[in-house]
């Protein structure tokens, strides 16, 4: 990879996010909604337990939202694994514009590589979501101190946990960009495009422990969940912001699992770019 | 002169039956302007595509600037500009920031990088509108934006695929003053696929007409049209005329009379002196005319004569449109002289 076509281009993509103020406005839309009516409307879940001996209580919150103080902290932190799906999906529809407008063609024929092409998209496609997700945390935390329910966090975050929670909403971006980019470069239509997208992302996120408390889902949810990288990246979060005393590995063992689904489907969006981007025969 | 381009045998088939390009070879000489000429679906811009590493040939080689374009295309990429017929600039980039972006991809060093960008945008006349969103930008500015594009990083091997379609006809004279100007600059080789027979005819050294896939005829145009023998008159007599034939032929100064949908298309070396003994023979043989008209050798006739059909309207701009750019483009040569 040259640093310089690299840089350029991931510049490119910036400047252009930057300057569509509507896509910013509208993919902020999404998980204000989620935070402010559909996460609100649920809060009242675990408030139920209220009533309960202390001790008791932190057995069934254990079983139910795995050690979260209550069912809105453990959405919230969720919600961080929502947008790194529903935030990278739009880096693939942008490459299908590229294509219609004939931007990509003059791209590729210069001498920048498919992994220069790949990798500036890659970075610049990854730092919407991964802004979305602080912020959506940032207002989960602040609604909590307005009042209405919010992200409670109840262990102390240090430099390591941080850093784990960082490198966890990274990863899951990168790695939902790669598939969306890669699903970009070889699909032609943005109709098909989008019916693709949706009969990926709405699976994905169903399957995951991203929204449902873990202790209602039935245990072959549980199982599908386990392996999910949606489930890998908010348990991360969530072991970090309250405590692993109910999970059965360290946050490292998730993180890893994380990599490994990120590290695959980068080698799959590499190879599908090269082919898409090689002469046509 | 050593040749930029060389293609052999080149070929394209699409859908494993499908003959885009049938087995085409030709060379250009260093400095050029070669122009391939050829109604729409003639294979004109699949060559170009596969001469610029965009596709793959399905048979034969080509090199350009010495450089095998299915072995290196990376390599290629670097010797070559391509101007495509479409827009491809970032419209949601300005024009300076198209032009810096193309700079960095094609490795422009980046100390000269904001000089060769500031030349460019006086040279293509965009200085004023640099900072503006391409967007905004109209026809004819996001042609010269694409050719600004294209030449960013001195190419020596310049590529243009109907870089005027759909230019008025004062755009498309000022886009070929700027070419005009390079090439006698740089002396960089211009590789042009065009439909526009007047642009064929007045900007290249060599032409090369092709016609569903396959190469029909290449020279200079002057070449070209001294091949038709001279002027063409056209005949048209009022209802059967057989024996016109046989008299036209026998005529002094007649090369040839070949008999075209009723009409006949007489060559010969001077058609207006010829004119008034067609008339005169067919009035003896007491032949009614609807009609003769007397077509000096272009690039019309030329396309003719080795196509076998006319050049089509639809596939060029109209008479009118095309007198007003041969005037403005004539007028534009002469003053620079």
């Amino acid at each position: 990879m040259n640093v310089r076509r690299w840089s350029a281009l991931t510049k490119r993509e910036l400047l252009k996010i930057s300057r569509n103020p509507a896509a910013i406005v509208t993919s902020l839309m999404l998980p204000i909604l989620y935070l402010v009516l559909f996460g609100q409307g649920f809060s009242g879940f675990t408030s139920q337990l209220n009533s309960l001996a202390p001790s008791q209580r932190a057995a069934e919150l254990g079983t139910l939202v795995l050690g979260a103080p209550d069912y809105y902290s453990y959405f919230a932190a969720g919600m961080v694994g929502f947008v790194g799906v529903t935030a990278t999906l739009f880096v693939g529809a942008n490459v299908i514009f590229d294509k219609l407008f004939g931007t990509l063609k003059r791209t590729a024929a210069t001498p920048a590589t498919a992994t220069d092409i790949f990798g500036a998209r890659l970075v610049a496609g990854s730092v919407q979501p991964v802004a979305l997700a602080f912020l959506v945390l940032g207002l989960a935390i602040l609604l909590g101190h307005l009042g209405l329910s919010g992200l409670n966090i109840t262990a102390s975050v240090g430099v390591v946990g941080a850093a784990e929670v960082v490198v966890a909403i990274l990863i899951l971006s990168l790695m939902f960009a790669s598939l969306f980019l890669a699903l970009g470069f070889t699909i032609e239509q943005p109709q098909t495009y989008f019916a693709v997208v949706n009969a990926i992302n709405l699976p994905v996120l169903l399957t995951s422990a991203a929204l449902y408390p873990w202790g209602s889902m039935p245990s072959w949810l549980q199982s599908v969940a386990s392996y999910n990288p949606v489930t890998l990246a908010v348990e991360v979060i969530r072991i970090n912001f309250f405590g692993d005393t109910f999970y059965p590995h360290p946050a490292w063992f998730y993180l890893l699992g994380l990599i490994g689904w990120a590290v695959g489907m980068f080698a799959i969006a590499t190879l599908l770019v090269q082919r898409a981007l090689a002469p046509k025969t | 002169m050593p040749d930029a381009i060389v293609a052999e045998s080149l070929s394209k088939t699409f859908n494993g039956s499908v003959k885009a390009v049938d087995q085409v070879s030709f060379t250009v000489r260093e400095g050029e302007i070669y122009g391939f000429l050829g109604p729409n679906g003639a294979g004109k811009t699949t060559t170009l595509s596969m001469l610029t590493a965009v596709l793959g040939p399905s048979g034969g080689r080509a090199t350009v600037d010495g450089v095998d374009v299915l072995r290196h295309p990376h390599e290629l990429k670097q010797r070559i500009g391509l101007v495509f017929q479409e827009s491809t600039a970032d419209q949601d980039l300005t024009g300076r920031e198209n032009l810096e972006l193309a700079a960095a991809l094609f490795g422009v060093p980046l100390r000269e990088t904001p000089a060769r960008v500031d030349e460019l945008l006086h040279r293509l006349a965009l200085a004023d509108s640099a900072e503006r969103l391409v967007k905004t930008y109209s026809g004819g500015m996001r042609r010269r934006l694409e050719l600004a594009v294209g030449i960013i990083h001195s190419p020596r091997v310049l590529f243009l695929d109907e870089p005027t379609l759909g230019l008025d006809p004062q755009g498309r004279a000022g886009f070929w003053q700027v070419i005009t100007q390079l090439r006698k600059d740089t002396g960089m080789t211009v590789f042009l696929t065009t439909h526009y027979l007047e642009e064929a005819d007045g900007m290249c050294d060599r032409i090369a007409i092709i016609d569903h896939g396959k190469i029909v005829a290449t020279g200079t145009p002057s070449e070209l049209k001294d091949r038709l023998g001279g002027d063409v008159v056209t005949v048209r007599p009022l209802g059967k005329a057989d024996a016109l034939e046989p008299a036209l032929k026998a005529l002094p100064g007649v090369n040839s009379v070949a008999v075209q949908d009723g009409s006949f298309r007489v060559k010969c070396p001077s058609g207006d002196v010829l004119i008034p003994k067609i008339v005169g023979t067919a009035t003896s043989l007491g032949i009614s005319l609807a009609g003769v008209s007397l077509r000096r050798p272009s690039l019309d006739e030329v396309f003719l004569e080795f196509t076998g059909r006319e050049y089509r309207e639809d596939e060029g701009p109209s008479a009118t449109d095309r007198a007003v750019f041969m005037t403005r483009f004539q007028n534009a040569r002469r003053g620079r002289r």
